[in-house]
């Protein structure tokens, strides 16, 4: 599966409609300086798109955000609002998603009550300045082994390399500039969604 | 989170240049609240929603059991979660009715700086109204010119919710502002000069209970 997530340099609105056209199972709201109202509205309207998608859609950090529109979830960074204190309020039902940089990160996630991981950065990527060195497909294989919860890398994902992704074990994928920076970010979902789905088929 | 009655303090903290908020700032909301009881709001744009939600939580443990109220600025998330009294709405926020329906219960301010937007908050549910610069202030430049007292007045007037006074407020200028129809005051300042704290809350609080 595809998560998109929204870059901020343009609309995320029109980043949301060109990703689910392309086929995206889910989008991923992230804006790290927008205003509530903004985000508010932007979520209101992504969240509809994605229910006519038949997609999920997730506000990065915002619960607030996620709870006013009643999003389908939640995703976590290591610095936002810890995961047990978000499923209080949130509830059973709703996905919560981490994201995690390693095995320990990923088991306290698990512990938690997340519903997702999300590992990176994979390979080295242009949008977002992180420390430290680029995972690797092999960490996927190594975490997605010992954990009971979907596994989404993120990070440097391309049409070129999601093959080694998928067969490292992950379940998804979430790109951020790969879809949104490209000229036509529909097209492009498609093609990553596509060379998923080849590579799950040779290495059935 | 109960609704209690609102005090006519607010004191609102605002410390990016603080080195460590964490320690400082439950210290000095228990200061504040030691001298008479306070609103005390968190606001601190620079702090991951971690760092806010677990100093809204020491923050709490702090001013539990007094009469002060802990609001939460903007993040009613971080407010449920913290088990604060509240959340303050920006101008440019989630809108309030949305929030409380998310999280009906909670205690819910709006700062407004016109008369429209004061309307449409208290239509929108707020449970009080902050309402500024009222005065020339440094630091809410943003705003743009002051209000002054005459329109401050005229917010309180067309609103039946309670109208807190904000921008360049000080314990002498207290009075002129419960004179127009404010409900109480408030300071961005009191966290930023820990000199003479205790005279300033002094100060206020003499001048709060005066009128009142």
């Amino acid at each position: 599966m595809l998560c998109c997530i929204t870059a901020d340099a343009s609309c995320p609105v029109t980043q949301a409609e060109k990703a689910l056209e392309g086929g995206a199972a889910m989008i991923q709201l992230r804006h790290k300086s927008a205003s509530g109202s903004d985000l508010y509205c932007w979520a209101l309207e992504i969240q509809k798109l994605c229910r006519t998608h038949n997609a999920i859609f997730i506000v990065n950090d915002r619960l607030d955000i996620a709870l006013a529109v009643n999003a389908d979830g939640v995703h976590l960074g290591q610095q936002d609002l810890p995961a047990e204190a978000a499923r209080k309020l949130f509830g059973k039902s709703k996905i919560i998603g981490i994201s995690v940089s390693s095995v320990a990160e990923a088991e306290e996630a698990v512990r938690t009550g997340c519903d997702y991981v999300g590992l990176g950065h994979i390979f080295p990527t242009p949008s977002k300045k992180k420390l430290g060195q680029p995972l690797g497909p092999n960490a996927i294989t190594e975490i997605s082994q010992r954990l009971p919860v979907p596994v989404i890398a993120i990070g440097g994902i391309t049409g070129a390399n999601v093959c080694e992704v998928i067969r490292a074990g992950a379940t998804g994928i979430a790109v951020i500039s790969a879809v949104a920076a490209s000229a036509d970010p529909a097209q492009a979902a498609s093609e990553l969604i596509q060379n998923m789905q080849s590579c799950l088929q040779k290495h059935r | 989170m109960k609704k209690r009655t609102l005090p006519r303090l607010y004191v609102v903290s605002n410390s990016p240049q603080r080195p460590y908020p964490e320690n400082e700032l439950p210290e000095l909301a228990r200061e504040i609240t030691a001298h008479g009881a306070a609103i005390i709001q968190l606001r601190e744009k620079h702090l991951s929603a971690k760092a806010f939600y677990e100093l809204a939580l020491r923050v709490r443990s702090r001013i539990e059991y007094t009469s002060s109220l802990l609001i939460v600025n903007e993040r009613f998330d971080v407010a449920l979660a913290a088990g604060a009294d509240g959340t303050h709405f920006p101008e440019d926020s989630c809108p309030l009715d949305k929030a409380r329906a998310a999280a009906p219960g909670m205690l819910a301010g709006k700062s407004i700086h016109s008369q429209r937007s004061a309307l449409s908050a208290e239509t929108e549910g707020a449970d009080y109204l902050i309402a500024g610069p009222v005065f020339e202030t440094p630091l809410k430049t943003q705003y743009g010119a002051p209000l002054g007292l005459e329109k401050f007045s005229e917010i309180c007037r067309i609103v039946s919710i309670p109208v807190y006074a904000i921008g360049g407020i000080t314990p002498s200028n207290t009075r002129q502002c419960l004179d127009r129809g404010a409900y109480g005051v408030a300071a961005l300042s009191i966290f930023r000069t820990s000199e003479s704290l205790a005279n300033t809350l002094e100060s206020f609080n003499n001048m709060l209970n005066q009128c009142t």
